[in-house]
């Protein structure tokens, strides 16, 4: 089995996106043999009011979820965020959230954030944290959003441990303290592949090396990417069976199960 | 088959992030990745002759370890005209280099490269050079005589017996621009490297500019590099001439 924890449906202001519909993406999931996907709207990202995004998001899979894990996104700097949390989790039955520091205009790790991060944590749910969706060098003129970075995760963790995070489209975590601190690395978080390597500079490796292979998750980033270079990696990873069924779907269904 | 015509090895002053070439030759096989055109530039400041020629022979040391895995270009910085002369004749015709490499030293649609695309062209051999159309202001401030798609559609005019291969398509900026300025250049290959992987790139380059005139490469991107040649939307004849059959006619034309 394979679960995808780095999936969205929805339009992207910059550039066109293809099977970015819930046909779409479930025919590029079919082709690559991508049994679940944890997905989010892109739409909420952008829209003021993000919990339009959110339930455009319900109806968009609610035929669907043998297939999708929906997230749901969601602005602390936004009216009614809790409400709109509840409404997700109670009605809509997802299990985690996306936040979306930098778009939104908000620190991670103090005032808003983090109290949505504290709240979310409460209720036992993850929260997954793209650090671009976009390369920088190719960035639209009216898209001034840059990385995130990895500090700021580091930051909310320590200021509220219990949390759990998904990072996603990230790298440089060799030199993180996310990898090389044990307080750190022993929290509950996890890394998705879609920007690692497996060969060459061996990232994947080593980082196993670090901290075990409980922290990596399989993660494509489509329809924004092809899925093929992470389901190589994926492929060409020399470790126990074991390990690959954690890294292809048994640690991502752990975040959403504890 | 898979020839990637846009490689690099490490060198004895340059280290691309893994200890030992071996381990090129291991992703290379990891990935069915037959021959890659590999070279070290300097890729920043003003390199003199000096500093290039030491590139160029870990190089050929590189071609020397591994025959028939490693292929060559010849770095040089233009501005030392005479030198990448004489430079670009020792590696390309006495030890068997197959291109040129530049970086971005000088926009490649600047008069002072112009002797070098000259003897590319004697020597009917492809110049590949570090190339990007990046919108971000801080990081293209970085790089301010770095060559995008409208130089090379100027150099391509200007030399249309020139076999031109502009750098990376996924690794620098803004590639619909790129891709859709190139429409009219049909002696500038696109190289589809680099660590950008968004959907549907290649379809777009295939669309527009035709699948004989994209390149397979990595630029150390090395899942990425194949994965998105494997994951696009083309024929099976239009992958084969993206993966080795466009990259091997260009090799077979060299005059040597």
């Amino acid at each position: 089995m394979i679960i995808d924890i780095n999936a969205y449906i929805g339009h992207w202001p910059f550039r066109q996106l293809r099977h970015n519909t819930t046909d779409g993406l479930l025919g590029l999931m079919d082709e690559n043999g991508i049994d679940k996907a944890m997905v989010s709207s892109i739409n909420a990202i952008f829209y003021r009011n993000s919990q339009s995004g959110n339930d455009e998001l319900s109806d968009w899979t609610k035929d669907h979820r043998d297939r999708f894990i929906p997230f749901a996104t969601l602005n602390p700097k936004y009216a009614g965020w809790k409400d709109d949390l509840k409404r997700c989790y109670e009605e809509y039955g997802m299990t985690g959230i996306r936040m979306f520091p930098y778009y939104h205009n908000y620190k991670l790790y103090q005032d808003e954030g983090l109290e949505l991060v504290e709240f979310v944590t409460e209720m036992d749910m993850p929260i997954s944290i793209p650090i671009r969706l976009e390369d920088r060098r190719q960035r639209h003129w009216l898209d001034s959003v840059n990385d995130l970075p990895l500090s700021d995760i580091e930051l909310a963790i320590r200021a509220c441990p219990e949390a759990s995070f998904m990072i996603l489209n990230g790298r440089g975590f060799e030199g993180s303290n996310l990898f090389r601190e044990e307080s750190l690395k022993n929290k509950n978080f996890v890394i998705d592949i879609s920007r690692l390597s497996v060969v060459l500079q061996r990232e994947i490796p080593k980082l196993i090396e670090l901290a075990g292979v409980s922290k990596i998750a399989f993660g494509t980033g489509i329809p924004f990417n092809y899925p093929n270079p992470a389901l190589l990696k994926a492929q060409i990873l020399d470790v126990p069976e074991q390990d690959k069924e954690s890294l292809l779907w048994r640690n991502a269904l752990e975040m959403i199960c504890n | 088959m898979k020839i990637d015509c846009h490689g690099h090895v490490n060198g004895k002053k340059q280290n691309w992030g893994w200890d030992n070439n071996d381990k090129l030759i291991d992703a290379a096989d990891k990935l069915g990745i037959d021959k890659l055109c590999c070279s070290i530039p300097i890729t920043s400041g003003m390199p003199k002759p000096d500093e290039c020629k030491l590139c160029n022979d870990d190089v050929l040391d590189c071609m020397k370890r591994y025959p028939y895995r490693i292929l060559g270009y010849c770095f040089v910085n233009p501005g030392y005209a005479k030198e990448s002369i004489i430079e670009i004749e020792r590696c390309v015709i006495k030890h068997g280099m197959m291109g040129i490499k530049l970086y971005n030293q000088f926009k490649c649609s600047d008069p002072i490269v112009y002797p070098v695309v000259e003897k590319a062209i004697e020597l009917n051999i492809p110049i590949l050079e570090h190339a990007g159309y990046i919108t971000d202001p801080e990081q293209a401030s970085s790089q301010p005589n770095l060559s995008h798609a409208g130089d090379f559609a100027i150099l391509a005019e200007k030399y249309p017996e020139s076999i031109l291969i502009e750098a990376h398509i996924g690794g620098g900026g803004d590639w619909e621009w790129g891709i859709k300025t190139l429409r009219h250049s049909p002696n500038v290959y696109l190289d589809t490297s680099g660590s950008v992987i968004d959907e549907g790139i290649i379809e777009m380059a295939v669309r527009e500019l035709g699948a004989e005139r994209l390149l397979f490469g990595t630029d150390m991107t090395m899942e990425g590099g194949v994965g998105k040649v494997l994951g696009a939307k083309i024929t099976e004849s239009q992958r084969e001439s993206i993966f080795w059959k466009n990259m091997q006619t260009i090799l077979d034309k060299k005059r040597i």
